[in-house]
């Protein structure tokens, strides 16, 4: 390459350079990061401290599904069930090795990453090699079968019950942490910036060369192929990433609620929480997994109270009580308006319209 | 592979006869194909909207639940007004049967137009999209059989003349099973024919193939695809009310279990070929039989043991054509 022809690679990143200052999205990101880390100053409720840590939790979550979602095309479900590997090798490691210490909470989450890798590999080289489609149903199917085999090997996982492990030092119940702090928030801080750090070792994946070989893979494969990428390499790749963030994710879920069992980490429903969040969000967006998960879990922890409104107002039939009673209802019907007239969720259609405003051509994902 | 499938089939029945005795083997070799055949319904609604027309479907688990349901009213309607359920005649238990088998099958064929018409319609072609929106149909249509007829499971009555067993030679026949059996046959058997044998077949196979083409030639190709969507949609829900009758008992979230089944089996078989759902629906049914005889723990591996074995022999499936 000779100097002073610059690829269109190079210009990219030259323009994003430049733009890097003056654009809001850096100082919203930095007010984002400001707001969460100051959040336990403010002294809040015990609930709206775990809701801010889930949030936190699940927006990482949804952005490594859209790694594999929307970066690299390929869709899986069995993203919640390798956060789930994660959350039960921290539970196991801490709860059935003898007195919890720091070495077994971290020898769990190197377990649930190790068997996340090994399983991602393994499902990968299964299905992705045939047709990436199929990787749907496939990964559909392991997840189920790791759900039944969560539920059914009682006498290692607890079955349907579950394992609720005393996690050490700080981050057991009730305990106290350095200068004064309640451990519950230094937890909370441990966990939020292991959330940061995968969300920008992400960023930082997604936007290297191996990322702008996905996105040609997930745009068009054939092409990305006939140009020499060996894409399923590279699919395998990307989805074993997602697969382990997913993992350390679960596992820092186990240290927060300090329970696991197969319905509150495993399950179907689960991941449909998280494919949810990356919809709702944007889906190629990356942060589009805050805005998915804020909405989501907030939603959740305040229908219920809405929903004791709702059934008063409706005393007197049956069906118009069970129609109050179902918001899980209002929500697919929601979720199929948003995929059918905002495909690209909520950060992704202000992105659209902030680049139409500004005359340039549509962002890039 | 289509010349070595019935050697497959023949082994798989054959071998297991080493480690059981002969009569427990005929029972639980029976009570395999029945299984199998059940497996086969749901599958092949599948087979045609998801093998033939390439659209993924997930919510085809949720029409099966809605036959289901569909024909459970039926079925408590016709026995609360006749009493056909209970009576010992034949005929009125056939009658019932019969009823709710037509009230389930139209349910899931209306919902299957209605769905292929507003949702599905815009999204051929986009694999995403299509799990995306019959995901949120699912929801929609699971919640919407919880709105009506409650969270709760409901105890499906079965005629009395399809309860209970045969004797034969000393093999236990159960009853239902054997009409489940009989029902799947002549299902294959009709879809066979009808798109191999038939102008309407032959419209459809082209169609998939190349749908402009056939436009050209003047047929209307999207009420075709209708009809199909719509026919495996009423598959789905024959295949629910059966599930239901054969466990007696349905509940909202029975179809996403049984979807996850005839993903497999149509893995199994090769996309978009019936012959290859029935094998695999007859391989996973008996070898799930027989697995569940010998080592009870691992019967729920060994659907999954299958479809990887049989991937990696042959990526395309059994009868697959390799697209």
């Amino acid at each position: 390459m000779s100097a002073g022809v610059i690829t269109a690679v190079q210009a990219a990143r030259r323009a994003a350079r430049r733009a890097r200052g003056r654009s809001p999205a850096l100082y919203l990101r930095l007010a984002l990061v400001a707001a969460w880390a100051l959040l336990p100053a403010l002294q809040p409720s015990y609930q709206l401290l775990d809701l801010a840590l889930k949030v936190a939790l699940f927006a990482t979550l949804a952005a490594s599904y859209d790694v594999v979602i929307g970066y690299t095309g390929i869709v899986s479900f069995g993203h919640a069930m390798f956060f789930g590997f994660g959350a039960y090798a921290v539970a196991l490691a801490v709860g059935r090795l003898g007195a919890p210490t720091y070495g077994h909470l971290l020898l769990g989450v190197l377990a649930g990453v190790a068997v996340s890798g090994v399983v991602a590999v393994v499902i990968g080289v299964f299905s992705l090699r045939v047709k990436a489609l199929f990787f749907a149903m496939i990964t559909l199917a392991f997840a189920e079968f790791a759900l039944i085999l969560a539920v059914q090997w009682g006498a290692l996982t607890g079955g349907e019950d579950g394992l609720s492990p005393r996690m050490p030092g700080v981050f057991a119940a009730g305990a106290a942490g350095p200068l004064g702090l309640p451990g519950r928030v230094v937890t909370y801080y441990a966990l939020l910036t292991i959330c940061l750090g995968l969300f920008l070792l992400m960023g930082r994946f997604v936007h290297s060369p191996l990322g702008r070989t996905l996105q040609a893979i997930r745009d068009n494969e054939l092409r990305a192929e006939a140009l020499g990428y060996r894409t399923f390499v590279f699919q395998l790749v990307a989805s074993s990433f997602g697969s382990v963030v997913a993992a350390v994710l679960g596992g820092g879920y186990a240290v927060w609620v300090r329970y696991v069992n197969p319905e509150s980490a495993l399950g179907i429903p689960i991941m449909l929480d998280v494919l949810l969040m990356v919809i709702i969000g944007g889906i190629g967006t990356l942060e589009g997994g805050l805005v998915g998960a804020a909405v989501l879990l907030t939603a959740r922890t305040l229908l219920p109270n809405l929903r004791g409104l709702g059934g008063s107002l409706v005393a007197g039939s049956e069906i118009l009580q069970r129609l109050s009673e179902r918001w899980l209802l209002y929500f697919g019907i929601l979720f199929v308006l948003v995929v059918f007239f905002f495909p690209r969720g909520v950060l992704g259609t202000l992105r659209e319209v902030a680049a139409r405003r500004r005359g340039g051509a549509a962002p890039e994902a | 592979m289509r010349r070595a499938a019935p050697l497959l089939i023949g082994a798989g029945l054959l071998l297991p006869l080493a480690a059981i005795e002969p009569r427990a083997w005929l029972t639980l070799t029976v009570a395999g194909l029945a299984m199998g055949m059940l497996i086969f319904l749901v599958a092949s609604g599948l087979t045609l909207i998801f093998g033939l027309m390439d659209v993924l479907n997930f919510a085809h688990g949720a029409l099966f639940s809605w036959g289901a349901y569909a024909g459970f009213t039926v079925a408590v309607a016709v026995n609360a007004r006749w009493g056909w359920a209970a009576s010992p005649s034949v005929w009125a238990n056939a009658g019932l049967l019969l009823l709710a088998v037509a009230g389930s099958v139209a349910a899931a064929f209306a919902l299957g137009v209605l769905l292929e018409r507003v949702i599905v319609r815009p999204v051929y072609g986009q694999h995403l999209f299509q799990i995306l929106i019959t995901l949120g149909a699912t929801i929609v249509l699971e919640e919407l059989i919880r709105v009506v007829w409650g969270p709760n499971d409901q105890v499906m009555p079965v005629p009395a003349t399809f309860q209970g067993s045969w004797d034969v030679a000393d093999v236990v026949v159960l009853r239902f099973p054997a009409i489940a059996i009989a029902l799947g046959l002549a299902v294959y058997a009709a879809m066979q024919w009808l798109l191999t044998r038939t102008r309407v077949g032959l419209i459809v196979r082209a169609g998939v193939e190349n749908t402009e083409m056939v436009q050209v030639m003047g047929h209307d190709i999207r009420r075709y695809f209708t009809a199909v969507f719509a026919a495996g949609s009423g598959l789905a829900g024959l295949g629910g009310l059966m599930w239901g009758m054969f466990s007696q008992a349905i509940r909202p979230s029975m179809g996403g279990e049984q979807l996850i089944f005839a993903f497999i089996v149509v893995i199994i078989g090769g996309l978009g070929s019936v012959t290859g759902s029935l094998v695999g629906a007859l391989l996973v049914g008996l070898a799930y039989n027989y697995v569940a005889f010998l080592v009870p723990k691992a019967a729920i591996g060994v659907t999954m043991g299958i479809m990887v074995l049989v991937l990696l022999v042959r990526p395309t499936g059994l009868y697959g054509a390799g697209r």
